[in-house]
């Protein structure tokens, strides 16, 4: 690839050190993961009788541990830490070595501090999990396209429901803070790497290594739960849940490490100037996000490491035999679930709210209003979990309570509207690709807002809780507004992550494409849901035909355009219009370097002076 | 654009400054695009949502849908000024390579932020009292009728339901019920979680192993009704439903005494 040959040129290549670390890559590190999960795989065997479910549920439990564990060490993660055992640390050239200096594509395979490598890596791991999870709705789609239409059976349905939710989360939760909270935010705030780049490569790889335990999921029996994996059903499910455990808890340190990384750069790192004021928008929603996701995540892996035990070594923590109580997880559940809809949620408006001042040349409007709209739905969003529970019979008492915090959200909700109507008021708005995603979102979000207020209102929930009414309010916030954000995001950061313009006509064909059959597809689901059909059913009545009949040929429609998306990717990616350092005019920092970006960012600190809206015609 | 229409530091009193602002011409047509399609939401609500559902055959299925329909026609307005805003900043488009030009540079307007926060608060607050109040009537309803109710035990199995009238000694995998009587469902599941759901009477609760969980409400209108599992629960989920009837006091009587039950 020609873009990268670039990279080459402006960076001399020094002596390679001798050392164990030029020898580990990808491959390495995947055939000692490999060897480590067979030797695992073996042992357990040999240790263990098969016959019982629980048995075999250890074994493969262990053998996806043993897996990233030999992974890591075959990339090389632990050099750094087992240095210090010994009381030494990697020498001069070997920390050069592994930001990835001089090394052209190869850096991408390795395990590189470099956050923009990192920045990459995650892009293309995102649209990897983007492009399964979507042809997994497609398939999901399809076997809905008439009642009792079998394409596939009921088992394999219930897979693909789980599997599609979980890829998607996951996708979602890295869609926005992973590529440009990596490879942007430190540009963006005048920092030259991340606070911890050593930790930056490790929540990538860390996360790599997820991926082939949760696509394993598919071969031991897949993960009929749902995303959610309620319990008792996941304690009942058979080997694919073992994946599922082991990715979320993967996750979960994978997260808390990014999200650690990420909030220390930005509290430590910024240019000198740089006040709390003048910081980005963007960088203030990406902290704010994973800095939500800090205290909310555990919770998901507590969660998954008791119904772990559950499976492996026959604890009863959700077993209301012996016990436990179903409702247990569910609350485990939701305390991460519900923050976590935010924690994908934020970034996406965030770097909307940075684009819509450069492309309406007129400044962010009330900058203090947004953060305090971010701020206040962090804030709330931790004391709405039990919205997910009205009908669980859990505590009906508690309803009144949670269905007040669950309303008042939409207060600072409003006042993220308020803030990009305000900024895009009384300016021509520049036609762009990114700027198209600040109206797409605007449509959206609000659709999804207003049917998020019905459903957090209980005499309403007792009828659409559980229904097809549901799964189109979230899709309408997680994908109409959450993923539009990203995409708009990645045609803004296109030119700065690959030196090349997206291709517009491409763009904007996938853009009206993928807008234009989302809401055919989940207007559809909503009057689906309506006259009440329940979600994750494999198969339906006559009277739902017509509502699901629309929801795919609109499903069809997004599917193709997510096509033409990934195609516009890659032919600009490799043969693009190259781009020039500023296309858009913009006035945040990242925009002042030049590609390719020097290794460090900077050849000079830069200094701050005011914040990046500085657009209009004249100061007040 | 000109300068006349900078809404600060036109006019001494906000009484005149607000009309003042009213006059200029971008505000103008985007109240009119407000008011339009704050009328298209109100049909919308009006229509839509009930044009879908399916009969309404209780108190609180009418309930849960007043609430959406009002919470529409109450949202509309605020859904017009949010759409009629960004439609109006499409009306003047700028294509081309280079940026436009500078728009007029205003970073915050404190009137503007502090009613948006007061209307929003005002909003939530509606649906906040709202709520309340129609989910304590359901509430009441079940208080009032808890003495008199027929009882209900349903249980959830993978993938079936079955229901038990202990009063009157039938077992049945068909709900039928009686018009007009209250009803308590008395809810529990053998395995895993499902969730109890007559769609026509507008509740839905949880059946958990081990526990009991409880809805009440009242058929008032004769017909059937779909009884649906909402909590996916393993391979069948989709075909766990069975059918029920709400049927004359006369008839539910006579079918009791052919299952062998005892009639009240």
């Amino acid at each position: 690839m020609t873009t990268l040959d670039q990279a080459k040129v402006s960076e001399s290549r020094p002596n390679p050190p001798k050392s164990l670390i030029t020898k580990l890559n990808m491959g390495t590190g995947m055939i000692v993961g490999i060897v480590f999960a067979e030797v695992m795989y073996f042992w357990g065997k040999s240790m263990w009788d098969r016959q019982e479910a629980v048995m075999e549920n250890r074994i493969l439990t262990l053998s996806m541990f043993a897996w990233c564990i030999g992974f890591l060490i075959g990339i090389g993660a632990f050099i750094g830490p087992f240095r210090w055992l010994i009381g030494k640390d990697l020498t001069d050239e070997e920390q050069l070595f592994l930001a990835g200096k001089g090394q052209g594509v190869s850096r991408y395979f390795r395990y590189c501090t470099d956050h923009k490598v990192v920045g990459i890596q995650y892009l293309v791991g995102v649209m990897v999990m983007l492009g399964a999870g979507g042809t997994m709705a497609m398939m999901i789609r399809t076997n809905l396209i008439t009642p009792g239409s079998k394409w596939v059976n009921a088992e394999i349905y219930n897979s693909l429901v789980g599997l599609h939710g979980i890829t998607m989360i996951v996708a979602m939760i890295i869609v926005s803070t992973g590529p440009f909270g990596n490879f942007i935010l430190p540009i963006m705030i005048g920092a030259r790497d991340m606070a911890f780049p050593r930790l930056n490569a490790l929540s990538w790889w860390l996360l790599f290594t997820a991926i082939p335990v949760l696509c394993s999921a598919w071969f031991f029996g897949g993960i009929p739960t749902g995303w959610t994996a309620y319990a008792p059903l996941s304690v009942q499910a058979g080997g694919g849940m073992n994946a599922f455990i082991v990715t979320i808890i993967i996750f979960a340190i994978s997260s808390a490490i990014a999200g650690a990384n990420i909030t220390t750069t930005v509290v430590a790192m910024r240019a000198k100037g740089m006040k709390w004021n003048r910081v980005p928008i963007f960088v203030i929603g990406a902290t704010m996000s994973v800095a939500l996701a800090i205290p909310a995540f555990p919770s998901f892996m507590a969660s998954q490491m008791m119904a772990g035990f559950d499976r492996t070594i026959g604890t009863h923590f959700y077993d209301a035999e012996f016990g436990g109580s179903g409702w247990l997880y569910a609350h485990l559940f939701w305390i991460m679930g519900h923050p976590e809809v935010y924690v994908i949620l934020i970034p996406g408006v965030a770097i909307l709210m940075e684009i819509a001042p450069v492309f309406a040349r007129s400044p962010l409007f009330s900058y203090t209003t947004a953060v305090v709209g971010f701020a206040g739905i962090v804030g709330l969003s931790v004391l709405v979990w039990a919205h997910h529970m009205y009908i669980s019979g859990w505590m009906p008492s508690l309803n009144g309570p949670f269905m007040v915090t669950t309303e008042m959200i939409s207060i600072p909700t409003g006042l993220l509207f308020l803030v990009l109507l305000g900024t895009i008021w009384r300016g021509r708005p520049w036609m762009k690709l990114p700027m198209l995603g600040v109206y797409a979102l605007i449509w959206n979000f609000l659709i999804g807002g207003i049917t998020g207020i019905y459903l957090s209102d209980v005499p309403a929930d007792d009828y659409l809780h559980g229904s097809m009414f549901v799964t189109a309010h979230f899709h309408y916030t997680l994908m109409g507004a959450a993923l539009t954000g990203a995409i708009a995001g990645l045609a803004y950061w296109f030119p700065k992550m690959t030196g090349r313009m997206l291709d517009e006509r491409s763009g904007y064909i996938s853009f009206w494409m993928v807008q234009i059959g989302f809401q055919v597809l989940f207007l559809g689901m909503f009057a689906a849901g309506s006259q009440g059909q329940p979600r994750r059913v494999a198969d339906y009545e006559q009277v739902f035909a017509t509502s699901d009949l629309i929801s795919t040929i609109g499903a069809y429609l997004v599917g193709i355009g997510m096509i033409v998306l990934l195609y516009s990717v890659i032919h600009s990616w490799r043969k693009g219009k190259i781009a020039p350092m500023n296309p858009w005019g913009a006035k945040t920092l990242e925009w002042t370097v030049p590609y390719p970006i020097y290794l460090e960012n900077f050849h000079e600190a830069p200094v701050v002076t005011s914040d990046p809206y500085g657009y209009g015609r004249s100061e007040k | 654009m000109s300068d006349q229409h900078e809404v600060t530091d036109l006019a001494p009193t906000p009484g005149e400054r607000l009309r003042n602002a009213m006059k200029a011409r971008d505000v103008k047509i985007t109240i009119v695009f407000g008011v339009i399609i704050t009328a298209v939401f109100v049909v919308i609500g009006l229509w839509f949502y009930p044009k879908f559902m399916p009969e309404i055959m209780s108190e609180n299925m009418k309930r849960g849908k007043d609430v959406i329909v009002y919470f529409t026609v109450i949202s509309a307005p605020i859904a017009g000024l949010v759409i009629a805003v960004a439609l109006y900043t499409l009306l003047d488009r700028h294509h081309g390579e280079n940026p436009p030009e500078e728009a007029a540079s205003f970073r915050t307007h404190t009137p503007i932020v502090f009613a948006w926060t007061v209307i929003s608060a005002l909003f939530c607050i509606t649906a906040i009292v709202w709520g309340l109040t129609e989910m304590n009537v359901n509430s009441e309803d079940a208080t009032e009728n808890a003495k008199s109710a027929l009882v209900v035990e349903v249980t959830g199995s993978q993938w079936v339901w079955t229901f038990n009238y202990p009063e009157l000694g039938v077992q049945s995998e068909q709900l039928n019920l009686p018009l007009d009587r209250p009803v308590e469902f008395r809810v529990h599941s053998v395995d895993v979680n499902h969730s109890f759901w007559p769609v026509q009477l507008g509740v839905k609760v949880d059946a958990n192993d081990r526990v009991t969980t409880l809805a009440h409400t009242t058929p008032d209108v004769l017909g059937t009704i779909d009884i649906k599992c909402a909590e996916l629960c393993g391979l069948y989920h989709a075909y766990m439903e069975t059918q029920g009837k709400v049927m004359k006091e006369a008839d539910f009587n006579s079918w009791v005494t052919a299952q062998g039950g005892h009639a009240a």
